[in-house]
């Protein structure tokens, strides 16, 4: 147990600073409440560096099947989370401030920047303590942790009432999604005996699966379904980025995406990867579900996404497609443990780089809500009319766009392309030779309309007066969300050039050690673990 | 009868599949209403409790379950579960007293802004 | 057996004790109406017999604070219900092992988070009413 306590420091590092955060934010002063974001980008430094650390330990550090993936993970979540927490900026409060600065008194209960922030850190949190999980609950916990805080942050992004209709659907959509896949983990609870996924994949291993578990397998996949925007689960996705701000649909774009596959890999770990004719596949009927779901989320995500002409859904519905290309290495599963065998590293691997690229488009579409929020539009960026020569009107906008698109769309000298390779490679060695040849037409749909921003944004004439409130001062945040787009650019680039490095951390992180059969009979090893529950039961 | 009452006090006995079935049965019956009503409901605050009740349902074949493998795993994450569906709870309710506020109707078809 | 049983004898002292309840719920309503004095009254008819006279419909708005101090509440009730199994647990490990000072420890921080919820209310002005 007290293994388990080292391998959360991160997380508790980062829980401790959202308390501060909260409070701090609560404070009349007007230089302690600006703390908030620095305040909370230590503390996610801290916690990254701490994960670095324990990477650097070596040897096994997680309980499951999968026991190198918390470390990789959790560094992830803090690089990227950096640059989702610079996006927050200027987010939260920004008229309240302005009454304040202008003469009216502090209250404490108009001010949302408190709890913003805490609920920010408390998502990453979450999404940490995901990659810790090595029992059901935790994951479940963790899970929920992750998401709760996002329902919020989604209705607050912005006073519009759309905000609050996105928040509502994501949240119901949501709850529905955590019970049916609680419900699952009841199943496989039922089916196995345990809750402990390392003991369950020694039962599953011994006793291969039976109908419960597999109905808890099922209801899982389907549930988790909803985290990573997958089919059938998706239909939130696109009102929900629509509708709230560019900077929180960033968020939930990365955070509850990644929540999810991790899920999925532990669940498919404890399963194992070892069934099937050639004895490295899922069992036949989960394969069946996830190579339908993987070939139905990409089409339906591409197929969608052509037909849109607001750019937030258009990133919204390529965030659908995304989540069917990494399906794709889910279930091709650790094969031979190389970078170009195994699924696993190829999903862990476009996680990160999905993380950052994404992190980017929206931070562009950000810096243009701002600026449209500063000449005091309430216009969002609604079409690609909107998108219309940006590189005459703002030209490192212009060039960021282009970079971070061109990625997405896995242009071959891109971090995209990069992370895309191994998937194609994985599932090609996994013998999923159909599903791949579905992933090779998607990326090709999927070019159309990411050329198609590419191309408003760099080719086509700006509409309208060219440069009337472009002189303007650009306020504080605005700059802050345009060094996070830098940084996002930077860390496309920069990723691809070290692409090397980061297949190795990611070999590393995807070992995955195949359960065997228990050595003593089932039955009397999960009756009562003493060294975790010292109860005497009171009905003896 | 004093038999019976002595035998309820002795150490457990795991459960047969038969009595587990039971079990099942009204779990999945509570989970399957639920979801129906989710689906077929639009007043947003009985939409939740049809949530509510799909994680009730959980919580019942957990225990059953904890009881047919004779361990606490299942009994420890009935808690959890119930804590979860309180803070669920008092999200949802905070939400909808927020829009209740905005358009004062508690209809789901209320809110149809975005569409596509 | 507490849960196997199939034969319908066995659920006789269920019965009994639902009919003792229905009887006894049964008995009292019967009792108080033959037994009891029994005036009627426009006074005997207010809300609350000796106190204010009641004002307006119960149907209507509360403050949302009643909300705030709700959710206070529930951190608070939610947070007992863990304490329960952990102290359930705490009495039966060794006195003076380390592991006692690792579940103390953990349950400190459990408190601690409890602590923080309160000072977070606190600030908020969640217990002021003005």
């Amino acid at each position: 147990m007290a293994a388990k306590i080292a391998l959360i420091w991160p997380e508790i590092a980062l829980f401790i600073t959202t308390c501060l955060v909260m409070l701090l934010g609560l404070s009349p002063n007007k230089q302690w409440r600006s703390l908030c974001l620095p305040a909370s980008m230590v503390g996610l430094t801290v916690a990254g560096v701490l994960a670095a650390m324990g990477m650097g330990v070596g040897g096994p550090v997680g309980d499951t099947p999968l026991p190198y993936l918390p470390g990789f993970i959790k560094v992830t979540v803090a690089g990227v989370g950096l640059l989702l927490l610079l996006l927050q900026a200027g987010l939260i409060d920004r008229r309240e401030e302005a009454l304040i600065a202008s003469g009216r008194a502090f209250s404490a209960l108009r001010t949302n920047r408190a709890e913003y922030f805490a609920l920010v850190l408390f998502s990453l949190t979450g999404l940490m303590l995901c990659a810790s999980a090595g029992d059901l609950i935790w994951l479940f916990l963790a899970l929920e942790l992750t998401s709760l805080p996002t329902y919020v942050m989604v209705a607050m992004s912005s006073s519009r009432n759309r905000a609050q209709e996105a928040g509502v659907k994501y949240f119901y959509l949501g709850a529905l999604g955590a019970a049916t896949f609680l419900y699952g983990f009841v199943m496989l609870y039922g089916g196995t005996g345990t809750l402990q996924l390392a003991t369950m994949a020694e039962v599953i291993a011994a006793e291969g699966v039976n109908t419960i578990t597999m109905a808890g397998l099922l209801l899982s996949v389907l549930g988790l379904a909803f985290k990573i925007a997958a089919v059938p689960m998706h239909f939130y996705t696109a009102d929900v980025y629509q509708g709230a701000a560019a900077p929180v649909s960033a968020f939930l774009a990365f955070v509850p995406k990644t929540a999810g596959f991790v899920a999925l890999l532990l669940i498919c770990s404890a399963v194992g990867w070892t069934h099937g004719e050639s004895g490295n596949a899922l069992p036949e009927a989960l394969r069946i579900m996830l190579w339908v779901m993987a070939a139905v989320t990409m089409t339906v995500g591409n197929v969608l996404a052509i037909l849109q002409n607001s750019i937030k859904r258009v990133l919204a519905y390529s965030s659908i497609a995304h989540s069917g290309y990494m399906l794709v290495g889910l279930l091709a599963g650790p094969g031979d443990g190389t970078f170009g065998g195994s699924g696993v590293s190829a999903v862990l691997f476009y996680l990160a780089a999905y993380g950052v690229m994404n992190t980017g488009a929206f931070a562009v579409i950000a810096c243009l809500e701002r600026k449209a929020a500063d000449r005091g539009e309430p216009m969002e960026v609604e079409d690609f009319d909107d998108l219309r020569g940006l590189w005459k009107r703002e030209p490192a906008l212009g060039v960021l766009l282009a970079i971070v698109t061109l990625s997405l769309l896995g242009f071959p000298p891109l971090l995209g392309f990069m992370a895309k390779l191994p998937l194609f490679t994985s599932g090609i060695s996994a013998g999923e030779i159909a599903l791949v040849v579905v992933l090779g037409l998607n990326s090709a749909i999927a070019a159309y309309y990411y050329l198609r921003i590419v191309k408003a944004a760099m080719i086509d004439d700006p509409r309208g007066e060219p440069g009337a409130a472009d002189s303007a001062v650009h306020h504080p945040a605005y700059n802050l969300r345009l060094v996070t787009g830098l940084c996002s650019a930077l860390g496309v680039v920069a990723l691809a050039i070290l692409a090397g490095q980061l297949a190795e951390r990611v070999t590393e992180a995807s070992g995955y050690i195949a359960p065997v059969g228990p050595s003593q009979p089932v039955g009397s090893a999960t009756v009562l673990e003493t060294e975790t529950l010292p109860v005497q039961l009171p009905m003896t | 009868m004093l038999d019976l009452f002595l035998a309820q006090s002795a150490f457990p006995q795991a459960m047969g599949q038969g009595v587990l079935a039971h079990y099942l049965f009204v779990s999945a019956a509570m989970f399957t209403l639920g979801l129906v009503g989710f689906l077929t409901r639009r007043n947003l605050i009985i939409m939740f409790l049809c949530t509510e009740m799909m994680f009730q349902a959980a919580g019942i074949a957990l225990v059953a379950f904890s009881r047919y493998h004779l361990n606490y795993d299942g009994q420890t994450f009935v808690i959890f579960v119930l804590t979860v569906a309180a803070a669920e709870a008092a999200l949802a309710l905070a939400l909808v007293v927020f829009l209740f506020r905005k358009r004062d109707s508690l209809s789901a078809e209320a809110w149809l802004e975005m569409k596509g | 057996m507490l849960l196997g049983v199939t034969d319908p004898v066995a659920y006789l002292p269920l019965a009994v004790i639902l009919m003792a309840a229905i009887g006894f719920s049964v008995m009292n309503l019967v009792l108080t109406r033959i037994l009891g004095p029994n005036r009627a009254g426009e006074t005997k008819a207010l809300t609350y017999e000796s106190g204010m006279e009641a004002v307006g419909t119960a149907r209507k708005r509360f403050n949302v604070r009643f909300y705030l101090i709700a959710m206070v509440f529930l951190v608070f009730d939610v947070e007992v219900v863990f304490l329960y199994p952990w102290a359930a647990t705490f009495a039966n490990l060794e006195v003076g092992s380390d592991d006692r000072l690792l579940w103390l420890a953990r349950i400190l921080f459990f408190l601690f988070t409890t602590i923080v919820a309160f000072l977070y209310g606190l600030r908020k002005g969640v217990f002021r009413f003005d």
